[in-house]
């Protein structure tokens, strides 16, 4: 008897070229760090890597970093969760009821409270009653708009006498670290080549940090421990992969379902509070959420359904947003120029591995886009207010085809 | 009831008696008797649709018994979930390995049992331990999507144990495995049997449950027909047992071969990933009209490549594919369909069927361009339901109409509906993947024996099977298939089993006994 022998069933491995995921994480920010500086000193647009365009695009990816962790926790127990934006929306509405009164914290804990409701329904409408996953989300974004806008009229309308608007929310008290912000800003002052635009990255991460920004870090961290390295996790996880062997071996399919959809729809309200909570806002706005929690969900597709790679995903899109917001049209145009960049390494990559068609595609857009950046002199701001949305369109449509999704992810499950 | 050999003393593992279950309009299981003594290999026989299936969820807690008692190991139980069955030391490996692809081994065998020794490096060791003991290797880290069938199930067995599990449902272990695999499997089951282990073995290849089993039990039509030693008797009165008729055979008696080629292959290749070894290698094929070309080798050498490539559902590297002389290489596959080509898929619930949808629906599929169930550009459903009864009628397929969704069929049946649609239409060529895989003896010689009146009428056939003795007795070529190439030809007249086994593993492929054996071309 000797198992090991049986080669011909067992296909060949794979060539073991897989990096573990944290050195991909940091060749990653690596390599954006790169691309980034170069593309400054080439086009002579500094305000690409300085702390103020930094901290927006920290500002900007907490609601969708938040979304996309909303979106995890759904997806990886397999139920699509295209709600998150109807979520996020309650979320917003909460957090300005409660932080109008009592404060940041207190507005964190009832989005966090108003967006688990959406979750809940959800919940039911998929897993108790097998409702088409995408059927509930639609709707609940469809509830979420209707209910605010309501409650909003009823509520804050005698205040704020406007019915789309909430008083003021008190915001979150920032922090900065003590001397390594100050020193890095003389270093950013100074223009050097490269240094100057990591110090600038690094100072925009730790001047004027929120705790809310703190917090999203620490639930992302605090995701992947619970959701890769406990029991917990694992049976959430195994409900995703394949609910029928997990069912056979005991695991309570139902309720992981809706411990997870619940926690969704809770991180996606705090996703809201990100956005009520945002220093640029007074307080709840309708239509505030813009569809992050779309691009929540993107970002999380674009992440292979993985918090690091989330993480990577909801950075890109806010650094997209919170560059055309704060700097307009001229420097989104040099992140074109840095898009040609980008695409001039792919294309001797995939020459490299003989992938004609593919370096080809990749040479017409980069010429494409070259055109673009010689041709005008600044992006319109039509254009550059869809930013985002671009970013999100144009990554999917690159990124989306090597993605691994749960393998019951959207599969209506039932019991027996 | 029972007669044979004991191993242990002390109460019986598992008693079922007059077990009954009713599902809306059938009764499952009428007044079950089933007895196990510890430390034997029980098998359960009987067709497909016999009633197995149903039994082993009940006794696995995944399904509650209308009437009757269940004991385990002397005293009485009643299951209401599998997490009670495990509790009570019985595991259970499904036919359907119950595996998530995208989960580490590990993971896979922790899942569910997490309190027993955690999900980290304990659990690993323990993991280990097991593997080491009862002879099932396999690496806790790697993805299960990585493995081969026949280490899926070593990591389904491994499970069971893991929860510590004494009685072991095994249902249909050996259907995806080839000889080889299988005695393995057996020598793993034996050694483990020897350290106080229970099984219960699910199958209706008869020749290996009188390879393994101490005694045996035999269920048709949702009861015990009795208990017997296998020693005792022969495949042939067990067969008669389970069906209660004769006993069928693949054996095909006079060359129908012709000289007129229907299918040409030449130099096929194809590469699934860039730098990696191609799935095809230069494969050169003819089928002539009238003749059955059998396809011997494990799986994942290429077969379903292969298959996939001459029906156009992937595109050729290198090649080209010839159906009657007409170069169809760069042709779709509806359009190679409408050829000429008939197709069992290997898979019938991923590509045979539409589960959902009524048998007439499954009857247009991959038909929708032609007669009779379409007219124009429209499709004709009257057409479709009338030819769906004719098939329902001709391929004996028991169902109670052909409006309910084809999920509603066993599977022996779905299959014969599946070969009655590729046989519509006078195809010259039928590809048959695992034409009877899964099925019951009574589907297994309806389906042998219409693609021998097919092939009669001149069919020419492509057969890949993972089963040797249909592939022995339906083929009038054999081909080895390893590693994406044709290795070696048998000669079906005189080929054993066991020849091809080694010749398909690579072991004895150049040991030329199955290479001078053959005289294919």
């Amino acid at each position: 008897m000797n198992p090991s022998e049986a080669p011909a069933t067992v296909p060949p491995p794979r060539k073991s070229r897989r990096l573990p995921g944290w050195a991909v994480g940091v060749l990653g920010v690596a390599g954006a760090v790169v691309l980034l500086s170069t593309t400054s000193y080439l086009t002579g647009v500094p305000q690409l890597t300085s702390t103020g365009t930094i901290q927006t695009a920290v500002r900007l990816a907490l609601p969708i970093l938040l979304a996309g962790l909303g979106g995890l926790w759904a997806e990886r127990a397999g139920v699509v969760n295209i709600g998150l934006e109807g979520m996020m929306i309650m979320g917003t509405w909460g957090a300005a009821w409660a932080g109008y009164q009592w404060g940041p914290w207190a507005a964190l804990v009832a989005a966090a409270v108003f967006g688990a409701l959406g979750g809940l329904l959800h919940a039911i409408a998929t897993v108790t009653f097998g409702v088409n996953h995408i059927v509930s989300g639609v709707a609940i974004n469809l509830l979420g708009a209707g209910l605010t806008k309501y409650l909003s009229t009823l509520v804050f309308f005698p205040l704020s006498h406007n019915p789309r608007e909430s008083p003021a929310v008190p915001k979150f008290d920032t922090y900065s670290a003590p001397g390594l912000s100050e020193w890095l800003g003389d270093l950013e002052a100074q223009q050097r080549v490269g240094l100057s635009d990591v110090a600038g990255i690094l100072r925009g991460l730790v001047t004027g940090v929120s705790p809310l920004t703190m917090l999203a870090i620490a639930l992302v961290v605090g995701s992947y421990l619970v959701l890769w390295r406990t029991r917990f996790g694992l049976r959430l996880r195994s409900c995703g992969e394949n609910p029928v062997a997990a069912e056979s071996l005991g695991v309570n399919v139902y309720r992981h379902k809706y411990a997870a959809v619940i926690a969704s729809g809770a991180l996606a309200g705090i996703g809201g509070a990100a956005l009520v909570l945002n220093p640029g806002q007074p307080g709840y706005l309708e239509g505030q959420t813009n569809g992050r929690g779309f691009i929540g969900l993107a970002a999380m597709i674009f992440g292979n359904w993985r918090p690091g790679g989330l993480l990577g995903g909801a950075a890109l899109f806010g650094y997209a947003d919170g560059l055309q917001l704060r700097s307009g049209g001229k420097t989104f145009l040099a992140l074109v120029y840095g898009a040609v960049l980008l695409l001039a390494v792919i294309v001797v990559w995939q020459l490299v591995r003989r992938r004609w068609f593919a370096a080809a595609g990749g040479i017409v857009a980069a010429v494409a886009l070259y055109a673009v950046y010689y041709s005008v002199d600044e992006v319109p701001s039509e254009l550059t207010t869809y930013a985002p949305h671009l970013v999100t369109l144009i990554v999917l449509a690159v990124a989306s085809q090597r993605l691994r999704m749960p393998a019951a992810d959207g599969v209506v499950y039932r019991r027996g | 009831m029972s007669t044979s050999t004991p191993a242990t003393d002390g109460p019986p593992a598992v008693v079922l008696s007059g077990i009954t279950k009713r599902f809306p309009g059938v009764v499952a299981n009428s007044d079950v008797h089933l007895t196990v003594r510890t430390g034997e290999v029980h098998a359960l026989c009987g067709e497909n649709g016999a009633g197995k299936s149903t039994l082993m969820k009940i006794l696995y807690g995944m399904q509650h018994p209308d009437e009757g008692t269940i004991e385990v190991a002397g005293k009485a139980v009643r299951f209401r979930s599998p997490a009670d069955a495990i509790r009570a030391g019985i595991g259970m490996v499904h036919q359907h390995f119950m595996l998530a692809d995208n989960l580490t081994v590990q993971e896979n065998v922790v899942l569910g049992a997490e309190a027993l020794h955690g999900i980290g490096g304990r659990a690993r060791k323990v993991i280990l331990d097991l593997a080491k003991s009862t002879g099932l290797t396999v690496d806790p880290a790697v993805l299960v999507e990585r493995l081969g069938v026949a280490d899926r199930q070593r990591v389904e067995i491994l499970k069971v144990l893991y929860r510590g599990a004494k009685v072991v449902i095994l249902d249909e272990p050996t259907a995806v495995l080839v000889p080889q695999e299988v005695d393995e499997l057996f020598a793993t089951l034996r050694a483990m049997q020897q350290q106080g282990f229970t099984f219960l073995f699910i199958s209706h290849k008869l020749d290996e449950v009188r390879a393994i089993a101490d005694s045996v039990t035999v269920i048709r039509r949702g009861t015990t027909v009795g208990t017997a030693d296998p020693k005792a008797v022969s495949s042939r009165q067990l067969a008669e047992m389970m069906v209660g008729s004769e006993l069928p055979s693949p054996e095909t008696r006079e060359s129908t071969v012709t000289d007129r080629v229907v299918l040409r292959v030449e130099g096929l290749g194809l590469v699934a990933e860039e730098g990696t070894r191609p799935v095809l290698d230069g494969i050169d094929l003819v089928v002539r009209s009238g003749e059955v070309v059998g396809i011997a080798g494990v799986e994942g050498n290429g077969q379903t490549e292969l298959v996939e490539t001459i029906m156009g559902m992937r595109r050729a590297h290198h090649g080209r594919v010839l159906l009657a002389d007409r170069d169809v290489t760069r042709l779709g596959t509806l359009a190679r369909r409408e050829a000429g080509i008939g197709y069992v898929p290997e898979d019938r619930h991923r590509q045979g069927l539409l589960l959902t949808q009524p048998l007439w629906a499954n009857r247009v599929l991959g038909h929708q361009t032609r007669e009779p169930v379409a007219k124009g550009p429209w499709l004709d459903l009257a057409g479709a339901k009338r030819d769906t009864e004719r098939i329902v009628a001709d391929f004996d397929v028991r169902t109670p109409g052909i409006d309910v969704p084809a999920a509603a069929l066993s599977g022996g049946n779905q299959q014969k509906l599946v070969v009655g649609r590729e046989l519509s239409g006078d195809p010259v060529l039928l590809i048959a993947s695992h034409p009877t895989r899964g099925v019951d003896v009574g589907a297994q010689a309806l389906i042998w024996d219409e693609i021998k009146a097919a092939r009669a009428r001149g069919l020419a056939v492509l057969l890949i099977s993972a089963d040797l003795d249909e592939l022995i007795g339906l083929s009038d070529t054999i081909k080895v298939m390893l590693r994406g190439r044709l290795v070696a030809d048998a000669d079906p007249a005189s080929v054993t089993p066991e020849d091809l086994g080694s010749a398909m593993t690579g072991a004895g492929s150049t040991s030329a006994a199955v290479a001078e054996l053959g005289g294919g071309e």
